[in-house]
C-alpha cells in the first residue's frame, strides 16, 4: 500500500515533470544539434561500455612525392582488418558507417586516410596500426611467433584426431570383440536374433 | 508477494542444500527414504523458486521502483510485454531465472523417470540440487534481485531501446532454456558414472534432454543472429563474439552427441565417448555463462563485470575436476561389445562427423580463449576476430556439410559397393551440376563453388531419401504421394525429421556462402543527389536521396533519411534509415542514439541501408550493403526448428515394419507409451 506521503510525493514530482516539459523541447532541439555533429554526450548506462578517448594518433610523415597506392575499395578492405578500439569490437569501416555516435572510429579513419594519402602501402599502414596501439589493434593475430599456436591448434588437432579415429577404426575392426563380462554396465546391444533382423533389414533399406 | 517472494528463495537456499546432502546419501547408502526425501526436497525447492519468481515478476508488473533491479531496468512508461521479459534483462533477474528453469526441468525429468530409473534418480536428484544450490547461493548472496534501496527514484532507469525488440523479448529466454537443459543429461551422465549404470533408461531420459537443449538453442541462436541483424546496423548476424561463441559451443557438443547416440542405440558403441560429450556439453553451458557475467573477455554482451564471476569461475573449475575425477575413474566400465564391420559404414560417417563437430567447438573455444592464452604467455594483448575464426572454420565447415550429405547414404555396419554407386550416383551428379551452372555463371570464387557444389550433394540425398521412402510407401500401402508422405514422416519422425533439419543447415550454408559476395558501399548525398551502383547479380541500382528530416516523438528525437530505389530502372519505392534518441519522461537522452536499420528483403539478396551520420542540414552518410542470400538463414532456421519438432514429438505407437532397426533398445518408455491392446 501507498502511504499518503508517498502518494504525495509522485503526485510532485509527477507534475514537476510536467512543468518542465515545455522547456525540454528546447533542449531536445539542441540534442538534435549535437546529433548532428557528433557530438552528442553518452551515458555509460547502455549495453556497451564505450570508452569514446580510446583513439591515438597515428601519423606518419608524407612520403616524398607522394601518390596514393591505394583505391578507396582496397583502403575499406584495410580497415575490415584494423579494429576499433571504442569497445565495439567492430572494425574500423564497419564501426564508422554503423554507429555515427563513435567518435574513434571516424579518427581512426582519418589516420587511414592521412597515411594512404601520404603513399603509405597497406602493410605499412598496418604496421603503424600496431607500433601505435599494439597488435590488439588487428582484427586478427598475425600468424608469426606464439600467435602460430592460434592459428595452426585447430587444424592439426583435427588431423591428429582423425587419423588416431582411422587408426584405431582399423584396430577396432581387426580385434575380436572385448569379453563382455568385463562390463560391470548394464549393456543394451542386441541379441544374435535381434542382429540378423537387423542385417535382414539393412539389406532390405539396399533394395529400396 | 514481493516479501513472500524474497523470503522464498532463501527457503528455496535450504531445499536445495537438503535436497542435494540426502540425495547423495541416500545413493551412496542406498536408503530408500532418503532418496524420497531428496526428491521431495528438489520438487520443494521449484516450488519456493516459482514463489521466489511470481514475487519478482509482481515487484515488476506493479513497478515498485524501491527495489533496486526493478529501478535499474524498467521505466514507467515501457510496454508492459518489456516490463514482464525484464525479469531476464538484468544479471540478478536471469541467475533467478536460471534457477527456475532448471529446477522445473529437474523436477519434470525426475518425476518422469523415477519409476524406472531406480539406480540413477538419487545421483541425478543429488547433482540437479547440487547445480540448483550453486544458482540459488549465487543470486543470495551476489546477485539478489530482491536487494531495495534505501530511497524510491520517481521513475526507473529503463531498458536498452535496442533490447525492446520482439527477438530480444524470446532469445535470451530460449538460450537459457538451451543451456539449462544441459544440465539434465549431465546430472544423469554423473549419476551413470556414479552408479556405474548405462542402460537403456539413461540413453532414453539424456536423449531426449539433449534434443530439447539443442531445439532451444538453436532457436536461441537463430533469433539472436535476426535481432544483431535487424537491429545493430552494422550488416551481419554472426561477429564470433565471445558470447555468440559460447552459445554456439553446447549447441556443437549437442549435434554431435544427437548423431554419435545413434550409433551406440543402434550398435551399442561409443558409450564413453557420449557419456563425455554429455558433461561436456554442459561444461561449456557453465563456461558460457562464466564468460558472460564475469568481463573476463571483451565482449559487447557481456553483463556489468560483478563477483559473480568468481563465483562460476569457482563452480566451473569444481564441476570441471569432479567430473574428470568421475570420468577418468569410471569411465572403463563402459566397454562396446560389438566390434566395427567396415571403415566404410555409417559408424565411421558419424564418427568423423563427430570429429568435425568437436573439432569445430574446438576450434571456436581456442579463438575465444586465446587472447587470454596469449597475455599471459606473452604479455600481448591481442585481438582474435572474424578474420580468425572464418579462415579456421570454413574449411571444418565444408567437411560437415559434405558428411551431413555421406552419412545417410552409407549403410549402417558396412556398405557394399555397389550400395555405394546406387545411393551416390544421383546426389553426386546433381552437386556437379549446381557447381557448374555457378561457375558458367559466372561465380569463380573456390569456396563458394565448393560449399554450393555440396549444397547441391546435400539436397539430393535429401530428396532421394525421401522419394525413396515415400515411392516405397505408394507401392507397399498404394497410398497417394501426399498420405504416403505424411505417413513417412509420421511413423519414421526421427529419421525423416532429421533430414528436414539437413535441409535447414543446407539453407544456411548457402546463405554463409553468398556473404562471400557482400558487398558495401560507403556513400555521402545530398537531398536529390543519386548513387548508382550494381549489386553481386549485376542487376544496375539507383539510389535518390529524399533528404534528412527530423521529428520529435514524445519518447524519441528521429534523424531519418529516405532514398528512393530502382533497379535495372523500374521503381522499388523508398527506403528509409533512422537514428533514435531515445528520452525519458523528462526529455533526458536514455542511453546512446540507436540505428533503425533500412532492410529491404527478397529472396535472391537484402537491400541494407544504414545512416551512419548527418552533415549540415542535408548531406547524409550512408552505408549501403547488399547483402545476397540472408533471408535463408531465417528460412533455414525456421526449418531447423520444424524438424527438430518432428524429431521430439513423441512417437507413441508400435513399428513393426521397423524390424531392420531391431536392434533399436526397445524401452519400457516406448512400451509404456503404447496404446492398450496393441
Amino acid at each position: 500500500m501507498t502511504s499518503r506521503r508517498e502518494f504525495l510525493t509522485r503526485v510532485a514530482t509527477g507534475s514537476a515533470a510536467l512543468a518542465l516539459g515545455g522547456g525540454a523541447t528546447s533542449a531536445a532541439a539542441q540534442q538534435r544539434g549535437a546529433m548532428h555533429d557528433s557530438s552528442i554526450v553518452r551515458d555509460t548506462t547502455n549495453l556497451f561500455a564505450m570508452d569514446q578517448s580510446a583513439a591515438k594518433a597515428v601519423r606518419l610523415p608524407p612520403k616524398p612525392n607522394a601518390k596514393p597506392l591505394l583505391t578507396n575499395a582496397e583502403r575499406d578492405e584495410l580497415e575490415h582488418k584494423i579494429r576499433c578500439q571504442c569497445g565495439c569490437t567492430l572494425d574500423v569501416f564497419t564501426c564508422r558507417t554503423t554507429d555515427f555516435s563513435c567518435q574513434v572510429s571516424p579518427a581512426m579513419h582519418a589516420d587511414v586516410l592521412a597515411l594512404v594519402q601520404g603513399g603509405y602501402s597497406a602493410q605499412e599502414i598496418i604496421d603503424g596500426f600496431v607500433s601505435t596501439y599494439g597488435e590488439r589493434v588487428l582484427m586478427a593475430p598475425k600468424k608469426s611467433g606464439f600467435n602460430l599456436l592460434a592459428w595452426f591448434t585447430p587444424g592439426v588437432a583435427v588431423i591428429v584426431a582423425g587419423t588416431l579415429i582411422a587408426v584405431w577404426l582399423r584396430r577396432w575392426k581387426n580385434e575380436p570383440p572385448p569379453v563382455a563380462a568385463a562390463s560391470t554396465f548394464t549393456t543394451v546391444d542386441a541379441t544374435p536374433d535381434e542382429l540378423a533382423r537387423l542385417d535382414a533389414a539393412v539389406r532390405g533399406d539396399d533394395r529400396e | 508477494m514481493i516479501l513472500i517472494g524474497e523470503l522464498s528463495l532463501w527457503v528455496a537456499l535450504l531445499m536445495a542444500a537438503w535436497s542435494a546432502t540426502v540425495s547423495y546419501a541416500g545413493g551412496a547408502l542406498r536408503r530408500n527414504d532418503l532418496v524420497s526425501s531428496g526428491v521431495r526436497g528438489l520438487y520443494a525447492t521449484f516450488a519456493m523458486i516459482l514463489l521466489a519468481s511470481v514475487g519478482l515478476w509482481t515487484a515488476l508488473l506493479t513497478k515498485d521502483f524501491s527495489l533496486e533491479y526493478v529501478a535499474s531496468h524498467i521505466s514507467a512508461n515501457m510496454p508492459a510485454v518489456y516490463i514482464f521479459t525484464a525479469f531476464w534483462s538484468g544479471q540478478a533477474g536471469s541467475m533467478l531465472f536460471w534457477a527456475l528453469i532448471l529446477s522445473m526441468y529437474g523436477t519434470i525429468a525426475i518425476a518422469t523417470s523415477r519409476s524406472r530409473n531406480r539406480e540413477l534418480v538419487p545421483w541425478a536428484t543429488g547433482t540437479i540440487s547440487a547445480i540448483l544450490l550453486f544458482f540459488i547461493a549465487t543470486t543470495c548472496f551476489k546477485a539478489n534481485p530482491f536487494v531495495r534501496l534505501d530511497f524510491l527514484p520517481v521513475d526507473g532507469r529503463g531498458m536498452n531501446p535496442q533490447l525492446q525488440n520482439p527477438g530480444m523479448a524470446i532469445h535470451p529466454p530460449n538460450l537459457y532454456l538451451g543451456y539449462v537443459a544441459t544440465a539434465i543429461p549431465f546430472a544423469f551422465a554423473i549419476a551413470a558414472l556414479f552408479s556405474r549404470r548405462l542402460d537403456a533408461e539413461w540413453l532414453g531420459v539424456v536423449r531426449r534432454w539433449t534434443l530439447l537443449s539443442w531445439f532451444f538453442l538453436t532457436i536461441g541462436i537463430i533469433l539472436g543472429m535476426w535481432w544483431a541483424y535487424v537491429e545493430l546496423g552494422w550488416g551481419g548476424y554472426w561477429a564470433w563474439d565471445p558470447v555468440e561463441n559460447s552459445s554456439f559451443l553446447p549447441w556443437l557438443t549437442n549435434t554431435a552427441f544427437l548423431h554419435s547416440i545413434m550409433i551406440q542405440e543402434k550398435r551399442g558403441m561409443l558409450r564413453k565417448w557420449n557419456v563425455v560429450l554429455v558433461v561436456v556439453s554442459f561444461l561449456l553451458a557453465i563456461f558460457g555463462t562464466f564468460i558472460t557475467r564475469s568481463g573476463v573477455i571483451e565482449s559487447v554482451h557481456s553483463f556489468a563485470q560483478s563477483p559473480v564471476g568468481t563465483w562460476f569461475a569457482t563452480f566451473f573449475f569444481l564441476a570441471t575436476g569432479i567430473t574428470i575425477y568421475l570420468v577418468g575413474t569410471r569411465l572403463q566400465d563402459l566397454e562396446a561389445k560389438v566390434e566395427l564391420e567396415s571403415m566404410v559404414s555409417r559408424e565411421a560417417a558419424f564418427l568423423y562427423n563427430n570429429l568435425v563437430l568437436v573439432g569445430i567447438a574446438f576450434a571456436v573455444l581456442w579463438g575465444t580463449v586465446f587472447p587470454i592464452l596469449s597475455e599471459w604467455a606473452t604479455g600481448n594483448k591481442i585481438t582474435v576476430g572474424p578474420p580468425f575464426f572464418n579462415t579456421v572454420n570454413v574449411p571444418l565447415g565444408l567437411l560437415l556439410l559434405a558428411l551431413t550429405g555421406i552419412g545417410p547414404l552409407i549403410a549402417w555396419r558396412r556398405a557394399s559397393v555397389s550400395n555405394l554407386k546406387r545411393q551416390f550416383a544421383a546426389p553426386a551428379a546433381f552437386g556437379v551440376v549446381v557447381a557448374a551452372v555457378l561457375f558458367a555463371l559466372g561465380m569463380h570464387a573456390v569456396y563458394a563453388l565448393v560449399a554450393y557444389a555440396l549444397c547441391g550433394f546435400v539436397t539430393g540425398t535429401i530428396v532421394q531419401e525421401f522419394y525413396k521412402g515415400v515411392r516405397a510407401r505408394q507401392t507397399i500401402h498404394e497410398e497417394s504421394l501426399i498420405p504416403a508422405f505424411v505417413h513417412l514422416v509420421g511413423r519414421n519422425r526421427r529419421r525423416y525429421g532429421g533430414y528436414i533439419v539437413h535441409a535447414g543447415i543446407v539453407m544456411l550454408f548457402a546463405a554463409f556462402a553468398g556473404l562471400a559476395f557482400k558487398t558495401e558501399n560507403d556513400v555521402t548525398l545530398k537531398t536529390g543527389e543519386t548513387f548508382d551502383v550494381r549489386d553481386p547479380y549485376g542487376h544496375q541500382w539507383r539510389f535518390i536521396s529524399q533528404g534528412v528530416s527530423t521529428s520529435n516523438r514524445p519518447d524519441r528525437d528521429v534523424i531519418a533519411v529516405g532514398l528512393e530505389m530502382f533497379r535495372d530502372g523500374k521503381r522499388l519505392g523508398i527506403i528509409t534509415s533512422e537514428k533514435r534518441q531515445y528520452l525519458d519522461s523528462q526529455h533526458q537522452t536514455l542511453f546512446q542514439p540507436i540505428t533503425q536499420v533500412g532492410i529491404r528483403s527478397t529472396a535472391q539478396l537484402d537491400t541494407y541501408v544504414v545512416l551512419a551520420g548527418v552533415r549540415g542540414n542535408d548531406v547524409a552518410e550512408l552505408r549501403v550493403t547488399f547483402n545476397p542470400l540472408v533471408v535463408w538463414v531465417w528460412i533455414g532456421g525456421f526449418v531447423m526448428m520444424i524438424g527438430g519438432l518432428i524429431v521430439m514429438w513423441p512417437q507413441a505407437e508400435r513399428r513393426p515394419a521397423q524390424a531392420g532397426y531391431a536392434a533399436t533398445i526397445r524401452t519400457p518408455r516406448a512400451e509404456a507409451e503404447l496404446p492398450v491392446g496393441v
